[in-house]
């Protein structure tokens, strides 16, 4: 299902992979293989990968036409000295996002808690659209050493 | 990938308990396994996140939908035994009140 390089001792991992639902799975395992490997601090993990599990879900889900064939999207996320970061690029259709504007839906809506979260869980995240393509970056500060 | 493992306790209450990532990937089949139950005249449910590593805002979905099925149906859905990742995302969603965690999957209908 994967191509590329699902992790490996370099830090870091990059993937170009379908724009569907089972590709938050491969995304997980190999998030999980990275942290294990450069140790990183479980509650730091545990906030940087909320964040970045919405915005990749909200890629999969919103930035494609359903009918749209060879969805791909390209996600590369580093482990450095000083913060965990991730970039997601995929070719679909020019996300219409605010994040100045997102707020939490009232307690009964049964979607919609995406970005807030994952603006709430990240220390950085910026969209845009550029060159045909929606950029996401996303970052958390490492506070474990 | 999740398991669900979805049972009546002899009270008629009905336990699903969710192994692994309730995410995107899983949050329909949660939903499918709530509306099975409330369809079979089970009504009220239990969640036993103890075995649920990771939640996000499709898995939080699947269980605000359910509690309005089973409230519907004149009962209702109660979580519990939380992981530390899961109390995470409700504490950051709020949505503690509205689910809040039970200590344990016998009891959660007693309070």
């Amino acid at each position: 299902m994967s191509e590329g390089d699902a992790g490996g001792a370099s830090g870091a991992i990059r993937l170009t992979i379908p724009a569907e639902p089972a590709s938050l799975d491969v995304v997980q395992d190999a998030l999980a293989r990275l942290w294990e490997q450069q140790g990183v601090d479980p509650v730091l993990a545990m906030r940087f990968e909320t964040g970045l599990v919405e915005i990749t879900a909200n890629v999969i889900e919103h930035s494609f036409d359903a009918d749209q064939p060879g969805r791909e999207f390209t996600l590369v996320v580093d482990v450095g000295a000083d913060a965990l970061r991730a970039e997601l690029r995929d070719n679909g259709v020019p996300a219409a996002v605010d994040l100045s504007e997102v707020t939490l839906p009232g307690d009964d809506a049964e979607s919609g808690r995406g970005l807030a979260m994952a603006l709430a869980t990240l220390d950085e995240l910026t969209h845009e659209h550029r060159e045909g393509l929606n950029v996401w970056r996303l970052a958390c500060r490492r506070t474990d050493g | 990938m999740i398991e669900l493992d979805v049972s009546t306790d002899p009270r008629g209450v009905g336990v699903i308990a969710p192994r692994g990532r309730l995410t995107m990937v899983s949050a329909k089949q949660l939903r499918e396994a709530i509306d099975g139950l409330v369809t079979a005249g089970t009504a009220r449910i239990v969640v036993d996140l103890a075995g649920t590593t990771f939640l996000d805002s499709s898995g939080l979905g699947a269980l605000i939908a359910g509690v309005k099925t089973t409230r519907q149906a004149g009962g209702d859905l109660r979580i519990a035994r939380p992981t530390e990742a899961v109390t995470t995302v409700l504490k950051l969603t709020n949505l503690d009140r509205v689910l809040r965690p039970r200590e344990s999957v016998e009891d959660a209908f007693d309070v």
